[in-house]
């Protein structure tokens, strides 16, 4: 069976539906029996909804408007 | 600096047709593909610089070089791994004005140490416990406190769902030193969230974790990972 560490490492493939079945399957016996590695896998997995959900960092309306004003003036320039 | 090839047919690639006609000289086309990715430049830029200001004159300074050198863009990757390669550059080239050139690369500054340390369980979903504005607000200070390198990664992986290999390549990264830096980042900033989300602890988890802990113990001991000890 995997250690504690084991399933550290290999987080991101276990996240990601990555790495060979195998592997996989030994991720979840881990998981399945260590309560200190199921809570860690479950709340990244929860961490990464959480963010990807609530869309950090939109472009503030003001800037947006800017990018365009200047690409407009580029543009201009162009001509 | 790599330049990573990987499998990848123009084909797949849905701006193709708005390069195309941006080429053309048809600069309408120019803007829908600036609106469609304005979004991702300002999170690669901002993730890098920090500072609104820096990452502004970066993402306008990404969108003209784009344009100018539109005709060098060789659809060995998708458009916008491109673009956000140029983003990244960019927003290194104000860094370094800025003499903070250390940003991107870590490994050595970066905390060696992955051990989780809080480990309690959190509230069934969490963020219902906040209103949209804070959850945001909670979110981003998480992702600001990373160091920048861990910032983009994290952004570019999970919040913009490129690829690790476009990830690695829009950053000028190595596979391995991509996944490694995903793995640091996805476990700093779940560490971060766990202040807000997790529940107090209770004797039953402490009991637990020490529980778990002795099982862990003496697997290693005995080479009998997991053995004799049962479940939870
Ligand atoms: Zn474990």
């Amino acid at each position: 069976m995997l250690t504690c560490q084991e399933v550290l490492d290999n987080l991101s493939c276990y996240l990601d539906g990555e790495g060979s079945e195998e592997l996989r399957r030994e991720l979840e016996r881990h998981i399945a029996r260590c309560a200190q590695c199921f809570v860690i896998v479950d709340t990244t997995k929860q961490s990464l909804r959480i963010i990807a959900d609530c869309e950090p960092f939109e472009v503030p309306l003001a800037t947006s408007a800017r990018l365009y004003e200047r690409l407009a003036h580029f543009f201009a320039g162009l001509l | 600096m790599p330049n990573r090839k990987y499998s990848f047919s123009p084909a797949q690639d849905e701006d193709g047709p708005l390069v195309e006609r941006t080429l053309e000289g048809d600069r309408q086309a120019y803007e829908q593909l600036v609106r469609k990715h304005e979004k991702r430049v300002f999170r690669t830029t901002i993730a890098i610089l920090g500072e609104l200001a820096d990452a502004e004159e970066a993402m306008q300074e990404t969108f003209l070089k784009a344009y100018q050198n539109l005709h060098t863009f060789r659809r060995d990757a998708r458009f916008t791994t491109w673009l956000t390669r140029i983003a990244v550059n960019e927003s290194l080239q104000i860094l370094r004005r800025r003499r903070d050139t250390a940003a991107l690369d870590d490994p050595e500054t970066a905390p060696q140490n992955l051990r989780p340390h809080r480990v309690e369980e959190w509230y069934a979903n969490p963020e219902r416990h906040y209103a949209a504005a804070e959850l945001k607000r909670i979110v981003e200070e998480a992702i600001r406190a990373l160091p920048p390198t861990y910032r983009v990664v994290l952004l570019l992986r999970d919040v913009e769902e490129l690829s690790t290999e476009e990830t690695a390549a829009a950053l000028g990264l190595s596979i391995p030193a991509t996944k490694s830096r995903v793995l640091r980042a996805r476990l700093m900033v779940r560490e971060a969230l766990a202040a807000y989300f997790e529940k107090p602890p209770t004797l039953r988890s402490r009991l637990r974790r020490a529980t778990s802990m002795v099982r862990n113990m003496m697997a290693m001991a005995l080479e009998r990972p997991g053995g004799w000890f049962g479940g939870r």
